[in-house]
């Protein structure tokens, strides 16, 4: 086949077709995204909102690096609000087939003292099937004063006991909240006493 | 468009072709996203509009795409419009958005859209493929609203997220109670679609079995039987034609 066949060939219309539907596709989806792009703090106050019920002021926090993680899973964001209290996004592993659950948990203070959890409230999962088990009650068994360092366990054998039909991912779950506990025993008391100052 | 082709065409979609209750297409969303009333009809809304664009463009780019290429051209004009919906969703339903999760992209092999682009959308004009569109999508949403209602009152105690009562058997929440409805749903369309067709068939079949007067005959004489036979001739090839 010459050059100038392929040019008046099928084949080259099929590639010019599909080209041109691709490339305008492209730049109207580009334009696009441009308009409906939703920021990172567009994303942060949905979230505040799904929290408390309406819109918050709110100011991130930095930590050093190893206060990310500890032994019941990682925390993403702290988020210090306007009323005091702190937000973190913590995620709690060992769930079922070791997945994990993802899950913003409101840290109640009054002033420099931690009080306990406000409210959790279900972010993102992975590899859980049986999420439908963990209803609201479930979710606000973890709303409690907290005194000293207390954490939640699906075994019978701790104080703070949550449990649900589906034990692999209420572990994750306690997991996650324990993290933000922990985090915040080890973290947030010392900056509550700063940010007071 | 005439308008007997447009009640062709929203018979087809809205039932005689019922995307999920007569061609069982869909399954995937259907499945999945019927766990209440509003995310079936958010699922279903967003078809129907990602249904009437793509089949618009689809007619008017039909006679320039090859037909070689016309599957990954539909394709990418198909994603095209998913990811608008996503974008705009996204941007301003976000809790709709977060409710369908994996399903929204998804919608990009969804068969039906892929189904009607290709049967219908690529040899019918514009207008008739929007209209196309437009009635296979509400098809596709009335019934994803009714098996996401029943599964909502049974398993949630709930309709469109107001609470009804206590009772609730959580059977109808999981995978199981989905497949359960959703057959259910599709027994039951299709015996009262079955019975009905029957009786139309039947008044149709006995209308043709009418017999056919002999104008060659001696006796047929009376003006006035005549003219009714002739009469009664004429309805039965009406309806012969209409038939065929």
């Amino acid at each position: 086949m010459t050059v100038k066949q392929f040019f008046k060939s099928q084949a080259f219309k099929c590639i010019i077709v599909l080209l041109v539907i691709a490339l305008i596709a492209g730049g109207l989806l580009a334009i696009l995204n441009d308009v409906l792009y939703v920021t990172e703090e567009e994303r942060t106050m949905r979230a505040i909102e799904k929290v408390y019920g309406q819109e918050m002021q709110y100011e991130e926090k930095q930590f050093p690096e190893e206060a990310y993680s500890n032994s019941y899973g990682s925390i993403s964001k702290v988020y210090f609000l306007e009323n005091g209290n702190y937000l973190v996004q913590s995620t709690g592993g060992e769930g079922y087939k070791g997945g994990t659950i993802t899950v913003w948990v409101v840290l109640n203070f009054d002033g420099t003292s931690f009080k306990g959890i406000d409210k959790v409230v279900q972010e993102s999962y992975e590899k859980q099937t049986l999420m439908s088990k963990l209803s609201y009650d479930v979710y606000s068994a973890h709303n409690d004063e907290v005194t000293g360092e207390v954490y939640f366990t699906t075994k019978d054998d701790g104080i703070k006991v949550v449990i649900s039909g589906a034990t692999y991912s209420t572990n994750a779950l306690n997991n996650a909240v324990d993290c933000a506990l922990k985090f915040a025993h080890e973290y947030l008391v010392e900056n509550a006493t700063q940010e007071v100052e | 468009m005439t308008g007997k082709r447009f009640k062709t065409i929203a018979f087809d979609g809205l039932l005689k072709n019922n995307p999920t209750l007569r061609l069982v297409l869909g399954t995937c969303p259907t499945l999945a996203l019927s766990t209440a009333a509003l995310n079936g009809i958010g699922m279903g809304l967003a078809v129907t509009f990602i249904l009437i664009c793509s089949n618009v463009l689809i007619s008017l780019l039909r006679k320039t795409i090859p037909n070689a290429v016309r599957i990954p051209a539909f394709v990418i004009i198909i994603a095209t419009f998913v990811t608008i919906v996503r974008m705009v969703l996204d941007k301003f339903i976000p809790s709709l958005y977060d409710s369908m999760g994996v399903y929204l992209p998804l919608i990009v092999v969804n068969c039906i859209i892929l189904g009607r682009a290709e049967s219908f959308a690529s040899k019918n004009t514009v207008l008739d493929s929007a209209c196309d569109g437009l009635f296979t999508g509400l098809g596709f949403t009335c019934a994803l609203t009714l098996i996401g209602a029943v599964r909502e009152i049974l398993g949630a105690g709930a309709i469109f997220g107001v609470r009804l009562w206590d009772f609730k058997i959580e059977f109808f929440t999981s995978s199981a109670g989905a497949f359960f409805v959703y057959g259910l749903a599709i027994a039951i369309f299709n015996a009262v679609y079955s019975k009905v067709e029957n009786v139309r068939r039947s008044k149709t079949f006995a209308l043709r079995m009418l017999p056919k007067p002999d104008v060659s005959a001696p006796d047929n004489l009376d003006p006035d039987a005549s003219g009714e036979a002739e009469k009664a001739n004429t309805t039965a090839d009406v309806t012969a034609k209409e038939v065929k």
